[in-house]
């Protein structure tokens, strides 16, 4: 996204509006996580703390959903580019 | 903001703000932020094993995880022509029969 044509006023907006939108996916992302880790990690409940497996469980499906994620937003971000070069070089 | 008062903005109101740019730019990122937690999801389920023995992903679901963002953009492609071929078609038979009413 190009914002490169937007005034001062605008681009402070859009910084607001911007900074709400990471407020709320952060939260999103923290709640389908729990939801995830919780579902694939924990079931068993002859006990009401994580049992040493399921602490385990659960750090690794966290760690491994941010770098699943983060590897989607880097080939994300490489096809993004590729099709504004491709745009670029039609003009 | 008014104080800052017009900062050559043509069409922009009391405070420099053009809204309906804005507005159309905030839809814009909506629409890119879901379609990206969409991919994330889909590809989760179809790549990522629910045995966490580690928290790295490993190479067939590195690999898998590539060609699916791959796939994924390619689907949104083709839906996006077949909506817009149906699209135009509707346009076009919708301004034929205005055509024969008026």
């Amino acid at each position: 996204m190009d914002f490169s044509n937007f005034n001062a006023a605008e681009q402070a907006h859009m910084t607001k509006v911007i900074e709400k939108r990471q407020m709320q996916d952060f939260l999103k992302l923290y709640a389908t996580l729990v939801e995830k880790c919780f579902n694939s990690c924990c079931n068993d409940f002859t006990s009401k703390a994580l049992s040493s497996k399921e602490d385990q469980c659960i750090s690794n499906c966290a760690e491994k959903f941010i770098k699943h994620s983060e590897r989607v937003g880097a080939r994300f971000a490489e096809i993004n580019a590729e099709i504004m070069n491709a745009s670029q070089n039609k003009s | 903001m008014s104080f800052l008062g017009r900062t050559g903005s043509m069409n922009g109101n009391a405070s420099g703000v053009n809204s309906e740019k804005v507005e159309m730019a905030v839809t814009e990122l909506d629409t890119v932020t879901d379609f990206f937690n969409r991919m994330v999801s889909s590809c989760y389920a179809k790549c990522i094993s629910q045995r966490f023995a580690e928290g790295d992903l490993n190479k067939g679901e590195s690999v898998c995880v590539d060609r699916c963002v791959s796939k994924y953009n390619e689907v949104q492609k083709k839906v996006g022509e077949k909506l817009q071929a149906r699209g135009s078609a509707n346009a076009a038979s919708a301004s034929s029969t205005f055509g024969t009413l008026s």
